[in-house]
């Protein structure tokens, strides 16, 4: 088992590393990219705080709350990144639209929803898987029970042959 | 055990009991209000019989007792036979007889019309003439004697006051009847040898026409005196009388007898049964041809005697009859060696005494139950000091062919069965057979039949043990089993229609139709082999040991009918709910139950049988039941498993929650994103 277990170490370590690596290649392409679109960033970072606040706040390995908050953060963004690029696409014009109460009331009110629906589906699917298997039993003592009337009380005795 | 009582009474004088009359075969009317006491034997009262088909036949009938075997066997053989020497058995059968309230074994003889020649061993008789004794005795007991050996059955009934005048002159002198007790069970001791005097008189087994022939003498002997010779002795002076100086020495005496008759009479009273007289030298003797008399051989007169029970004895064989009547006075002395010692000083038989030696060694130094080696040696003992007395086994003296007979007897009367049931299980019989000098094939076959007897002991179901034995050792005894109630059953074939006479009056509804005497009754009487069947009656499973019943009757009913058993059938359907049971399927049970109804209707337990022996569906409902169980368990353990496994429930609904929202959540910014691009070219 060891020697099994040796050779896994340095293939996990070369995973981390190649992971770790695409990490710095996208911030670098990100990184360039910066000159050329500066407006959308500095709208995007202020008004998708939420989201990364999302991120860094999930533990485990089921992070799934930057992606429901980010997708409704983004949903109250768009129509504000659409008049930016479509409009004018400087530093200012982004500074102007992230000191518009509305733009960050849609951005962070729809992050606020997107945490609502996050926090309040694990509830209601536990519910519902609760009602599936509540119904499952009945129908498996429902089954037994024909068993019973079918073949008498022995049946429910385990055949030991 | 019962006692001939003829030795000191009359042949049959027991109060007239009175009822309506019995009816044998639709044929025969046996009077009840008219009894024959002139007729009667010991233990079988007369009445007067009337033949529907000539009511001017004289005939009478003898009722057998209800607590002793008949012998079925010889009636069988000597029905209708026709033998100057002996009355004619016209028939016999079972029949209702209302003074008992019961069956009883009745046998129709033809009725003489002269009287009983001696009407009690006491009384004196008519002395026949040396003249004419010959051709009125002589020759017709002769011939009934051939005609019985002929068909290999002896009458051990032949005694002076068991012959009648057939006809009113006293020309002819007939035996009386030899088949409504066991084998010479009403014989005096005097009208025996010495070996079957010594047994039980129920034990005294068929013999062979060796014996007959001695009665035959003793016969001559009373109706050439006209009177008993020995009247005054006891049965015990007589027999050691008979050890000392021989039964012709003892019966004759110093009477003068004719010369011819002395030499057959030394002939048939020979106490040697392989010197004595057949009915080859008996037919010279009658031609005319005259042989030397054969000179009395006396048992070995010690130097001086062996004192036992205060008493001295001088030879092994009177020994042998002294210890075997006092069983646990016998064994000290010959534990103690002072039987040895005897037999090497004073009898100077050293082979003998090394023999007796060895035996008591073998007990002495022995291990395991002591008890019964020393019961065992001492029986070995008596065998040996004389090897042609009977079976000799504390107190139970038996001929090997008279076991059965007495172990009838002790179970009709209720009594202790645990010495038979000893002799058997510690294979006394088989010491016998070892001790014989000569080898005799039936001396092996019997042999052979005590050691299956023995296996059946061993076993305790129902169908073995002493029951079983009982019916394996007496052919023609009726079943004794209370659930045929009064009938008369000896066959087979006619058990089934008993049980079905008696099924309509029968109390306990959960009663089964059988019983121990039922189960071995089959097992005894059933030609095939049914003892894997009779195993299964044991069975602790209420469905299997119905079942084998049931194959049981039903096999019966299809070899030997009737085709219809109405009543037994709705016994039998009544308790078939065991076999019913057996079916796991409830829709099944309720298919046959239905069709139970309506085969019980038809009275065929063979139907019954192939309704509930369906091996088809049985196997079918077993895998079906299997496959049902299987299901169950399945559905038993998902249940489990899905109650158990809330935690990991929670974990699962909280991870699909989060997926879902997240899923959401991005097909929400999809949709947005779509409209606004949309929004924006148009």
């Amino acid at each position: 088992m060891a020697a099994k277990k040796k050779p896994a170490a340095p293939a996990a370590a070369a995973g981390k590393k190649s992971s770790g690596m695409n990490k710095i290649v996208v911030l670098m392409i990100l990184a360039a990219l910066v000159p050329f679109s500066l407006p959308t960033v500095i709208l995007l970072f202020f008004t998708m705080l939420p989201t990364m606040a999302a991120w860094a706040s999930e533990k485990g390995s089921n992070k799934y709350a930057w992606l429901c908050v980010g997708g409704l953060n983004f949903s109250g963004v768009i129509k504000f990144l659409f008049d930016l690029w479509f409009g004018v696409h400087t530093l200012d014009e982004s500074f102007n639209l992230l000191s518009e109460a509305s733009v960050l009331l849609w951005a962070y009110g729809a992050s606020g929803i997107g945490w609502i629906l996050y926090m309040s589906l694990p509830p209601m699917v536990s519910s519902w898987l609760s009602f599936t298997t509540d119904r499952r039993i009945a129908s498996l003592k429902a089954a037994q029970k024909r068993l019973i009337d079918d073949w008498g009380d022995e049946v429910s005795k385990k055949n030991v042959s | 055990m019962a006692q001939a009582a003829e030795a000191n009474s009359s042949e049959q004088e027991k109060p007239a009991t009175a009822g309506p009359p019995g009816v044998l075969r639709d044929r025969f009317i046996i009077r009840s209000n008219q009894p024959l006491p002139d007729m009667s034997t010991p233990n079988a009262e007369a009445f007067v019989a009337e033949d529907k088909r000539d009511a001017k036949r004289p005939l009478f009938a003898l009722i057998c007792r209800p607590d002793l075997p008949p012998r079925v066997n010889v009636m069988r053989a000597i029905k209708g036979m026709q033998s100057p020497g002996q009355m004619q058995l016209v028939d016999w059968g079972p029949m209702n007889w209302a003074p008992a309230g019961r069956q009883c074994m009745t046998v129709v003889y033809e009725r003489p019309v002269g009287k009983r020649l001696m009407t009690n061993l006491r009384s004196e008789c008519q002395r026949i003439d040396e003249y004419v004794i010959t051709q009125k005795v002589v020759e017709p007991l002769v011939s009934a004697i051939r005609e019985l050996t002929n068909r290999g059955i002896t009458h051990r009934s032949i005694r002076a006051t068991n012959l009648f005048y057939m006809d009113e002159s006293g020309g002819r002198i007939a035996l009386g009847d030899c088949v409504t007790v066991p084998p010479a069970f009403d014989q005096p001791l005097v009208f025996e040898t010495i070996e079957a005097g010594m047994a039980n008189n129920v034990a005294r087994g068929s013999g062979t026409y060796s014996d007959d022939l001695y009665a035959l003498g003793v016969t001559l002997v009373f109706l050439l005196m006209g009177r008993n010779p020995v009247a005054h002795m006891d049965d015990d002076t007589l027999l050691k009388m008979k050890i000392q100086q021989g039964s012709y020495g003892t019966l004759v005496g110093d009477e003068r007898l004719p010369l011819a008759f002395v030499e057959l009479l030394r002939g048939l009273l020979c106490d040697d049964p392989d010197q004595r007289w057949d009915i080859e030298a008996l037919d010279l003797w009658l031609a005319g041809r005259r042989l030397s008399p054969l000179q009395p051989r006396h048992e070995k007169r010690a130097a001086r005697g062996f004192p036992f029970n205060g008493k001295e004895y001088f030879n092994c064989r009177e020994l042998a009859a002294a210890m075997a009547r006092s069983w646990d006075a016998a064994i000290p002395p010959v534990v103690e060696g002072k039987l040895e010692l005897w037999l090497r000083r004073a009898v100077e038989d050293k082979e003998r005494a090394q023999a007796v030696s060895d035996m008591v060694r073998v007990v002495l130094n022995g291990g395991g139950e002591r008890r019964a080696a020393t019961d065992q040696m001492l029986c070995k003992v008596l065998m040996l000091l004389d090897p042609t007395a009977p079976i000799r086994y504390k107190g139970f003296n038996a001929m090997p062919d008279g076991v059965g007979t007495a172990l009838a007897a002790v179970m009709a009367q209720k009594g202790d069965t645990r010495l038979v049931v000893e002799v058997m299980m510690r294979e006394v019989p088989r010491l016998w057979f070892e001790a014989r000098k000569y080898y005799l094939p039936d001396n092996s076959l019997m042999e052979g039949n005590f050691r299956e007897l023995k296996n059946y002991l061993t076993q305790t179901g129902m169908g073995f043990g002493l029951e079983r034995c009982l019916y394996e050792m007496n052919d023609a005894l009726p079943c004794q089993s209370p659930l045929v109630g009064e009938e008369y059953i000896t066959e087979l074939k006619e058990l089934l229609p008993a049980l079905n006479a008696s099924a309509a009056k029968r109390t306990d509804s959960k009663q089964l139709p059988v019983d121990r005497h039922v189960a071995a009754f089959m097992g005894a009487r059933a030609r095939s082999d049914i003892d894997r069947n009779l195993t299964q009656l044991s069975d602790p499973d209420a469905s299997r040991s119905f079942m084998a019943l049931l194959n049981l009757f039903a096999v019966f009913q299809y070899r030997l009918g009737p085709e219809q058993l109405p009543a037994l059938a709705g016994w039998v359907g009544a308790l078939a709910a065991p076999a019913v049971a057996a079916f796991h399927s409830r829709d099944k049970r309720k298919e046959l139950e239905k069709e139970l109804a309506k085969t019980v209707r038809r009275g065929s337990v063979v139907e019954l049988y192939n309704l509930l022996e369906n091996t088809g569906e049985r196997d079918k409902d077993e895998n079906d039941f299997a496959w049902a169980q299987a299901q169950y368990q399945a559905a038993d353990d998902e249940i489990k498993r899905v109650l158990n496994n809330d935690e990991d429930r929670e974990k699962e609904a909280l991870r699909i929650g989060k997926q879902t929202a997240a899923v959401t959540g991005i097909l929400i910014a999809l949709i947005t994103t779509t409209i606004v691009v949309i929004l924006k070219v148009w």
